[in-house]
C-alpha cells in the first residue's frame, strides 16, 4: 500500500513537472468543445442528443494523447525496470498508475464538463452524469494502462493504443454513450446501460491487473 | 551464491544465453566480459529476475530466480545500461523514492548518507536531467545501493565515470569491504578488472567459453567450457 502511494506520489509530481502530454490532452479537449460549441448552432439545433457522442469522443481522444505519457517516459529511462526490480507486486504498480491516469483525465473532464455547461447552456453537472463519467473513465484508464504497457514495451511505439484499445473500447463507448444520453433527459434507460458499462469497466479493471504482470515481464 | 545450471534465453528464434552455467560463491566479485551482443545484458536481466529463463535454471541465495523472483528482489541492487532515474525528479527526490519502494524505515537517514558518500549532497534539490553524465552515473550508483542489497548486478557501470567516479565506484559496490556482498558486472574496462574481481566469466554468443571463477581446489583455477 505504502508502494503504491509512492508510486502516486511520484506519477503525480511527474505529472506536474514534464506538464507536455497532460497539458495537451487538457487543451485538445477544451478546445474540441469549443469548436463543437460553434459548428453546432444553438439557436436552431437541439443539441442535447448530440452531447453524449461530443463528450465521449473528446474524452476518448484526450485519453489516447495522455495514455502514452504514463509509460513512455518510464520505459526510456529505465525506471519502469526499476519499480519492477523492487519488492513490490506488479499488480500494486498496475493500480497505481491506473489511480494516477484517472485522476489526471478525471481533472480533464471536469474542465470540459464546466466548459460545455457554459458553452452548451445545459447543466452537465449532476450526480447521475458525474458515475457515468467516473465510472466510463475508470474502464477506459484500465485497458489504456494495460495497453500503453505493451506498447512501451514494444519497438513501434504509439500504434498500439489507437489499434488495440479503439476496438477494445467500443462496448463501453456504446454503453457510456446511451448512459449518458439518459442521464441529459434522453428518453433511453439509464439503468441498463450504466450496467453494461460497469460490467465492461468491472471486466477491464480486474482482466488488465490479472495481465499485467505478463505485459510487464520482458 | 549464485548458481546457473543451463540457462538459456531465447527471444524468438535468437538465443541470447545459451545452456550457461556457473557457480560463484557468496561474497565473490565476478567480471563478465565478452563483446557486444554476447548475452551478457540478457544474463543480468534473467538473474535479476527482471527476463524469465527460457529453460534451465538459475538460483541466488537459494531463491530460484523464475519461481520466486519477489523473495529475491529485496536482496538484489541492480544496475542497468540506462540511468532508472527520473529525470524530472531531483536527485533527493529519486533516492527517497526508490527508498520507499524497497520499504526503508529510516530513508532519509540512508538517502542523506548516500548523496554525501557520492558527493552530491550539495546539488540534491537539481533534477537528475541537469546532472553531468558523471554526476548522473553517481546518482545511479547510490540507486543502485539504497536499500544495502547482498547482491550486485551491474551493467556496464564505469560508464561516464572519470577517476574519482571510479574510486567512489569500488568503494560502493566492486571492490566493496563487505564481504557478504556477492558482485557479478559486466564491463568491457579489461584493465580493471584485475583491481576488484576475483574471477571471470568470459560469454560469446550467449555460452560461457571461459571461467575462471571455479573453486579453487580445481587445478589452475581456470577452467575452460567448451
Amino acid at each position: 500500500m505504502s508502494a503504491g502511494i509512492a508510486v502516486f506520489e511520484k506519477d503525480m509530481r511527474l505529472i506536474w513537472r514534464q506538464r507536455g502530454g497532460w497539458f495537451s490532452a487538457a487543451a485538445f479537449a477544451l478546445i474540441s468543445v469549443l469548436v463543437y460549441s460553434f459548428a453546432l448552432d444553438l439557436a436552431v439545433t437541439e443539441v442535447r442528443p448530440l452531447l453524449p457522442g461530443v463528450l465521449w469522443v473528446t474524452f476518448l481522444f484526450a485519453g489516447i494523447i495522455a495514455s502514452g505519457q504514463t509509460f513512455a517516459a518510464e520505459a526510456e529511462e529505465g525506471t519502469f525496470d526499476a519499480m519492477l526490480l523492487a519488492p513490490v507486486s506488479s499488480t500494486t504498480l498496475y493500480l497505481a498508475k491506473v489511480v494516477s491516469n484517472l485522476t489526471v483525465l478525471l481533472a480533464i473532464e471536469v474542465a470540459v464538463l464546466g466548459l460545455g455547461t457554459i458553452l452548451f447552456n445545459i447543466s452537465l453537472i449532476s450526480f447521475e452524469l458525474a458515475l457515468i463519467v467516473v465510472v466510463g473513465t475508470l474502464g477506459y484508464v484500465a485497458l489504456s494502462t494495460l495497453l500503453s504497457t505493451l506498447d512501451a514495451r514494444v519497438r513501434a511505439r504509439g500504434v498500439l493504443i489507437p489499434v488495440l484499445a479503439l476496438p477494445l473500447l467500443v462496448p463501453l463507448l456504446i454503453a457510456a454513450v446511451r448512459a449518458t444520453g439518459g442521464a441529459l433527459g434522453e428518453p433511453v434507460g439509464t439503468a441498463p446501460w450504466l450496467l453494461l458499462l460497469s460490467v465492461f469497466t468491472l471486466w477491464a479493471t480486474l482482466g488488465s491487473a490479472l495481465l499485467f504482470p505478463m505485459v510487464a515481464e520482458r | 551464491m549464485i548458481e546457473a545450471r543451463g540457462l538459456t534465453k531465447r527471444f524468438g528464434g535468437v538465443i541470447a544465453v545459451d545452456g550457461a552455467s556457473f557457480h560463484l560463491k557468496k561474497g565473490s566479485r565476478t567480471a563478465l566480459l565478452g563483446a557486444n551482443a554476447a548475452g551478457k545484458s540478457t544474463l543480468l536481466s534473467v538473474l535479476s529476475t527482471l527476463a524469465k529463463p527460457t529453460s534451465g535454471e538459475a538460483r541466488i541465495d537459494s531463491f530460484d530466480v523464475a519461481s520466486a523472483p519477489a523473495a529475491l528482489r529485496q536482496r538484489l541492487g541492480v544496475m542497468g545500461h540506462l540511468p532508472m532515474l527520473y529525470e524530472e525528479l531531483t536527485a533527493v527526490e529519486n533516492l527517497q523514492f526508490f527508498a520507499r519502494l524497497y520499504g526503508l524505515r529510516d530513508a532519509g537517514a540512508r538517502v542523506e548518507e548516500l548523496l554525501r558518500a557520492v558527493g552530491l549532497w550539495l546539488r540534491r534539490d537539481e533534477p537528475a536531467g541537469v546532472l553531468s553524465r558523471g554526476a548522473h552515473q553517481r546518482l545511479a550508483i547510490a540507486r543502485t545501493v539504497v536499500h544495502a542489497p547482498d547482491v550486485l548486478l551491474l551493467d556496464e557501470p564505469e560508464t561516464g565515470l572519470d577517476e574519482s567516479g571510479l574510486q567512489l565506484l569500488d568503494e560502493l559496490t566492486l571492490a566493496t569491504d563487505d564481504t557478504a556482498i556477492t558482485v557479478v558486472a559486466a564491463t568491457h574496462r579489461r584493465e580493471r578488472v584485475s583491481s576488484w574481481a576475483d574471477g571471470t566469466l568470459v560469454l560469446e554468443r550467449g555460452r560461457v567459453v571461459e571461467d575462471t571463477t571455479a573453486p579453487v581446489t580445481e587445478p589452475a583455477a581456470l577452467r575452460v567450457v567448451q
